[in-house]
């Protein structure tokens, strides 16, 4: 009788696992890929990631993946593909209709199972067809690579997807405005979809994108969704504060020819197995923002008193800032402040008792270097 | 892991060693046991070691985990050993490490590269059918099948025999099956339903066609059937795609044989008893995957979001123990009229009261308070479901209650274990007990323990012995 309480009232509390959504931002730069070519080329890494993806399909029956490939030009979907370019890939995977006899072969291989398959002929696919766009032209115009728009695709999708998840179906479609509004306040009621982003980066030097990327860095963790960083190649700043403020994994592997067992052990659990487990974080991480106007990593800057935009010199043109146009003096700054501020630097969050100054070490900005 | 699985996972856990061995040789089997089996923190360890050189030493997995998910580490360690996925083994320095066996690990990664020539993934026909049936044919005789298997058990106790209303039989075979699983029991000629026949009817659908495969496992030898293969087939099945056909040309004697039970259940359909293709219904592709994950429907793309064969969610209750239903399957209202005192019929509503009366009756018939709450919940309407919890908890505690007057005393089948040496020793085992969950009773201070299952203690217990001594 005594059983009887508050205590044993849920009956059963859902053992299962939220379904998880993954999304891969994939950095497809081919100056850095060649730049790696010898130790770990683009298809082998590409193999080993679908092998990811599908351990990551087979650790839920729920789950769910998109790709997104972060080019030199633009940003795309692999996976899933975008509708305009199919001729409807709908319902019973009945995609085999554009891949013609080749993809129908693959796809009705009895050795693979299904939905692999299926992921799998896409993401290469799509892939294929983003490589052979590709001209000169778009390889000579940059040496970097556009994980800004990238993750801007991943957060939209990831948030399309969490209200479509949303067991309350009807309402959502009857008004998805309303739905979207209180999204706060109704996220306890549904069955959470958990999300997280890992970015396979190769490129350096990402300040030029300081400023979308920290953006959609404050969204994700506004969102609650951890973005992964597996760097391959290059060392930017910027990825690692992402990793750092959204709770993420960041591993920097010393052999990057060992990719899928990296993959395997430090990005496959999920959310709700993190809780578990000790994940690789970064460590010292570097601080330092990016100023707004040339776009270069800096120690000391100067930041407007209006809308916090930060400058590396104090010579603004007629003295306006540059983003939102106030008045703003930065010479009379400089001249009245002494010796004093280069042993003041910068307010550091420092974590746990690493001395270490990550701004010493760091080459700043090293960027990725132009192949051929 | 779903309620459905953990009944399988409870059978494949008792199969001897070498059927293990014998099943990881299809990828297809692995993979299945993988997606639906396993505890979520287990999927996380196999996968960190399958593509992993050497052994995983157990001081660098206690590493991985953190202090307070030392009790999940264990109960995924235990339900792999158990399945013989993993092999812990001691090397000179008593320094414990764990692989994988060979067969698993191999199997897995031919599943998830897609490599060699199993063909266990189901070989699609390559003729064209000239009479392809659709998805929606398929649900429809899969529920048909499936309803009037339901039927056949609930229809005698609530009196609705012999009305024509559900008009077709269920075939001799089946019958057999339901008797020997203790579903039914067939007195002078009359069919009625027994406790574990209550248990079965009130599960959700996939669980429900697990436990009854899981009897037709158990009774395969004595058809002329191998378990591995039985077993493997279904694996398959729950790997096959839906509204696609199927060649039978590359199938097992014991296969095809199979395949006329399973058609009869309304897993799979076949347009004839000799034609050479089948189809898997809905039932067969969501044995191993979630039938609760409402989700999965609208987010991949490779499944048709439509209705599944049971609609879900219908019911409504109301603190004052009113009760709506929004049916006109025959089946539910049956369902429903084991505990329910109704009163009003409409073309697509019941209501009705849950009273002390109706509920002692259904106790008294063999369904307990649990079960009753557990079909509620799993049918509550959407409205309903934005409650946290589903069901008014004054109900939820009034059911309960209504059982407990009946039953003061509640038994388990288990082990007493007694006369520890030490109380460290003591101490020791009952937090490894606790954390696999089958410590049922301690008594610290005679230092008593009872727990329900005994195997992973021995186990356990003798490992101790080696190591200490």
């Amino acid at each position: 009788m005594n059983a009887i309480d508050g205590t044993d009232r849920q009956i059963k509390t859902e053992e299962v696992p939220p379904p998880s959504l993954l999304a891969i931002v994939l950095d497809t730069n081919p100056h850095a890929w060649a730049h790696l070519s010898s130790t770990l080329p683009l298809s082998s890494a590409v193999s080993a990631l679908l092998v990811f993806i599908n351990a990551h399909l087979a650790s839920g029956n729920a789950n769910a993946i998109a790709v997104i490939a972060s080019h030199t030009h633009r940003a795309a979907f692999l996976y899933p593909t975008p509708s305009s370019q199919t001729s409807k890939s709908n319902a019973n995977g009945d995609v085999e209709t554009n891949g013609g006899e080749k993809g129908n072969a693959a796809l009705e291989n009895p050795n693979k199972y299904r939905p692999f398959a299926i992921v799998e002929q896409e993401i290469l696919n799509n892939l294929n067809s983003l490589l052979t766009e590709t001209h000169e032209l778009h390889l000579t115009s940059t040496p970097t690579t556009l994980v800004g728009g990238a993750l801007s695709l991943a957060l939209s999708y990831i948030a399309k997807s969490t209200l479509l998840a949303s067991p309350v179906d009807t309402l959502v479609s009857e008004n998805p405005l309303s739905a979207l509004a209180d999204s706060e306040t109704m996220h306890a009621q549904r069955v959470p979809l958990t999300s997280r982003i890992l970015i396979v980066s190769v490129s350096g030097d990402l300040a030029n994108q300081y400023i979308p990327v920290m953006n959609s860095i404050f969204a994700a963790q506004r969102k609650r969704i951890p973005i992964d960083i597996l760097k391959l190649a290059g060392d930017t700043v910027l990825l690692q504060q992402a990793s750092d403020a959204t709770g993420g994994v960041y591993v920097k592997p010393e052999r990057p020819e060992g990719l899928l067992q990296y993959l395997m052990m430090a990005f496959l659990p999920d959310v709700t197995a993190r809780r578990s487990l000790v994940m690789p974080s970064a460590g010292g991480v570097d601080f330092r923002a990016a100023c707004f106007c040339h776009r270069k990593v800096v120690d000391i800057g100067y930041v407007c008193s209006v809308c916090l935009s930060i400058f590396c010199s104090p010579n603004l043109p007629d003295n306006l800032c540059l983003t939102c146009s106030s008045y703003l003096s930065l010479r009379s700054a400089q001249t009245a402040t002494p010796a004093l501020i280069p042993r003041k630097k910068k307010k550091k969050k420092r974590h746990g008792a690493d001395s270490a100054t990550p701004g010493g070490s760091t080459p700043v900005g090293s960027s990725t270097p132009l192949h051929g | 892991m779903s309620a459905s699985s953990s009944q399988a996972l409870e059978y494949l856990e008792l199969l001897p060693r070498q059927t293990h061995t014998k099943l990881y040789e299809q990828p297809s089997t692995v993979l299945a046991i993988f997606r639906c089996m396993l505890p979520h923190l287990a999927k996380s360890i196999v996968m960190a070691m399958l593509y992993m050189t050497g052994p995983f030493p157990s001081g660098d997995l206690d590493a991985w985990f953190k202090p307070d998910g030392k009790k999940d580490k264990e109960k995924a360690l235990s339900v792999l050993e158990q399945l013989h996925i993993i092999l812990g083994k001691q090397d000179s320095q008593r320094h414990i490490s764990y692989e994988l066996y060979k067969g698993f690990a191999h199997s897995l990664r031919q599943a998830l590269t897609g490599g060699g020539t199993h063909r266990s993934f189901g070989v699609p026909s390559s003729q064209l059918d000239s009479n392809k049936v659709s998805v929606t044919f398929l649900d429809e005789y899969a529920r048909k099948q499936w309803e009037n298997i339901l039927f056949y058990m609930v229809g005698s106790t609530v009196g609705l025999t012999g009305s024509n209303m559900v008009g077709q039989d269920i075939g001799e075979g089946t019958k057999a099956l339901l008797r020997a699983g203790d579903f039914v029991k067939v007195a002078h000629g009359r069919v009625s339903i027994t406790r574990t026949g209550f248990t079965f009817v009130l599960q959700e659908t996939n669980a429900q066609v697990w436990s009854l495969l899981i009897v037709y496992l158990k009774h395969a030898p004595q058809l002329g059937m191998s378990e591995t293969d039985v077993l493997s087939f279904l694996f398959m099945l729950g790997s096959l795609e839906l509204g696609q056909d199927y060649t039978t040309s590359t199938l097992s004697p014991t296969q095809l044989q199979m395949l006329e039970d399973l058609s009869a259940f309304g897993i799979v359909y076949r347009a004839s008893k000799t034609s050479q293709t089948f189809y898997p219904t809905r039932l067969a592709v969501t044995l191993t995957s979630d039938s609760g994950a409402l989700s999965s429907d609208s987010l991949s793309s490779s499944l048709a979001p439509s209705s599944r064969s049971t609609p879900k969610g219908f019911i409504i209750i109301e603190t004052n123990y009113r009760l709506y239903a929004y049916t006109s399957s025959l089946l539910q209202i049956a369902v429903l009229s084991l505990f329910t005192k109704l009163t009003t019929r409409f073309p697509n509503l019941v209501s009705g009261k849950l009273t002390k009366e109706s509920i002692t009756r259904a106790v008294k018939l063999g369904i307990s308070s649990s079960q009753i709450l557990s079909y509620l919940t799993s049918h509550a309407h959407p409205q309903m479901q934005k409650n946290q919890p589903f069901l008014p908890p004054t109900v939820m505690d009034q059911i309960r209650l209504w059982e407990y007057e009946g039953e003061r005393v509640e038994t388990t089948n288990g082990f007493l274990m007694k006369e520890f040496a030490t109380e460290s020793e003591y101490r020791d085992l009952v937090s490894y007990a606790e954390s696999l969950g089958v410590l049922v009773w301690r008594n610290d201070a005679k230092r008593l323990m009872f727990v329900d299952r005994i195997e992973q203690i021995s186990l356990y217990l003798g490992k101790r012995k080696n190591r200490g001594d």
